[in-house]
């Protein structure tokens, strides 16, 4: 019996859904439906061009299909990280794959107080200070992240490498990208910053508290 | 149409070198004396890149605004000397003021001249986008022609001196985004942060600081000898004398000293030893000279 009638059938009923996902896709306002309704697009037109033998649509979605999900996989993993991070230690190392590495020399300035601020750091190893309050940084420690959100965005103290090592960076449009680009990701994003940013108030107002604290009382004489 | 049109604007902004934003004002609480100054150095930034960059000058000003330490003399200086650094002397700089020269103005006879500039092959390069000019520059240095000088003709005579001149100042749109002017970018920082230091630390230093900017000047060679000896004073006598580590309590005059004792010589050798004489004077905790001074840019 000859099927290739079915088949032909088959592919143009499965190209007819697959323009469908496809205009579904594109009408995506955010990152993670557009990357399911891809995934779902790539497998139509898998389907159909296996039917129709079209092997070089067959090849381009065979390629994008793994793409789309490896970005989709990145996305979803993003979210979860930075919502575990809200929940424990508030941590920004959930960045860390969307940053670059850049090496520090002694004597290098990362910036300038008052200058613009374009991006944040990750202390990866070295040593650096903080030059107008002399403090220093640990390795670990994030520094800038207040920037972006900040409505001057200038930097409020200079940060200078002393020991050579490493930091890695993300640039502010980065970050802000990722946050327009997934709406679950600004959200979770804006908790851990504003999270971020009670933590310093209260260390403050400890030390404050400390700090007004009346001396403690002298022992009796005998 | 006009929205869809600000759209596309916005998204190829990068790729055009779009800066078509208005003039900016002058900073709230600006001294008298000093607005002439600044609105000089707007409106010479604003034909140099456009409103985007005159507004980071005055972003830099409002630093000053209200200063203790900082009088109108000094605040003018500051003012006249950042616009000075801001639209340094690069290749598009010196198309951009040759074609100025042409356009003088409406009733103005038309001169044209014929300019012969000597550049290092470096110095061309660094002007281009970074993207093109790191590749670029890893090639020269690989073949050692690295700081080899190159003349660059800049000529207002017939049209096609003319049409090449706009081609080199058209590239001004993707100035902000070449290796020069991150370097620039990061010297003014750095001389507005020792000046913000210096009123912090030795305020009778501060009008000596901010004229070591007249160090830096012209292009090529002089160039780069005045930024090295800018480092080499900086390293070797502010910043140690701000960070507590070296006790010099005229450093004014210390720059000065130092300042005279700058020859135009590659290796620097007679502004080290003065620099080490006064370094040894001040009898400092750390008398050597930190081992990266002065190799900025060099």
């Amino acid at each position: 019996m000859d099927t290739s009638h079915i088949a032909e059938h088959a592919g143009a009923v499965s190209s007819f859904f697959a323009s469908v996902f496809v205009v579904a896709t594109f009408s995506m306002r955010t990152m993670i439906p557009l990357r399911v309704f891809a995934i779902l697009t790539n497998i139509l037109l898998i389907t159909s061009s296996m039917a129709t033998h079209n092997y070089a649509t067959l090849a381009l979605h065979s390629v994008l299909l793994p793409f789309n999900g490896y970005r989709l996989h990145q996305m979803l993993q993003l979210v979860r990280d930075v919502k575990k991070s809200v929940n424990s230690d508030l941590s920004l190392e959930w960045l860390k794959p969307f940053m670059t590495e850049r090496k520090c020399t002694a004597g290098e300035v990362l910036f300038y107080k008052d200058e613009k601020a374009e991006s944040m750091f990750y202390i990866v190893s070295g040593r650096y200070r903080l030059v107008e309050s002399g403090i220093e940084l640990p390795v670990g420690a994030i520094v800038g992240e207040f920037g972006m959100l900040s409505p001057s965005n200038l930097r409020t103290q200079t940060l200078e490498c002393i020991e050579p090592g490493m930091v890695l960076s993300v640039t502010y449009t980065q970050v802000e990208e990722l946050y327009v680009q997934n709406p679950a990701f600004g959200f979770y994003f804006l908790r851990l910053a504003s999270a971020r940013l009670f933590q310093n108030i209260a260390t403050l107002e400890q030390r404050l508290a400390a700090h007004a604290a009346p001396p403690a009382a002298a022992p009796a004489s005998a | 149409m006009a929205g869809v049109w600000s759209s596309i604007r916005y998204l190829l902004a990068d790729f055009i070198g779009d800066d078509g934003g208005t003039p900016p004002f002058l900073p709230d609480g600006l001294p008298d004396a000093v607005v002439p100054v600044a609105s000089e150095g707007i409106e010479r930034l604003i034909d140099y890149q456009g409103a985007g960059y005159a507004q980071l000058y005055v972003d830099r000003l409002k630093r000053f605004v209200g200063r203790h330490g900082v009088d109108d003399v000094l605040f003018g200086e500051i003012a006249r000397l950042m616009a000075e650094r801001m639209s340094y002397d690069d290749p598009i700089g010196i198309a951009q003021a040759k074609l100025a020269e042409l356009d003088a103005g409406p009733g103005t006879p038309r001169v044209a001249s014929d300019d012969v500039r000597k550049f290092r092959r470096d110095e061309l390069v660094e002007a281009l986008p970074a993207a093109v000019a790191d590749p670029l520059l890893g090639i020269l240095e690989w073949r050692g022609w690295l700081h080899r000088p190159v003349s660059m003709r800049f000529s207002t005579a017939g049209r096609f001196g003319v049409r090449r001149l706009k081609i080199e100042a058209g590239l001004r749109r993707w100035r902000l985004f070449s290796v020069r002017y991150g370097t620039e970018r990061v010297w003014v920082e750095r001389w507005l942060h020792m000046i913000d230091r210096s009123l912090t630390k030795q305020p009778q230093a501060a009008a000596e600081i901010v004229q070591t900017a007249t160090m830096i000047h012209d292009y090529g060679d002089v160039y780069r000898q005045g930024l090295a000896d800018w480092h080499l004073i900086i390293d070797g006598l502010a910043k140690p004398t701000f960070d507590g580590a070296l006790a010099l309590p005229d450093l004014a005059g210390a720059i000065r000293e130092a300042r005279a004792a700058a020859m135009p010589d590659p290796r620097q050798a007679a502004l080290k030893r003065k620099i080490a004489e006064i370094r040894g004077r001040a009898q400092a905790p750390q008398l050597v000279v930190p081992a990266n001074a002065g190799t900025h840019n060099l």
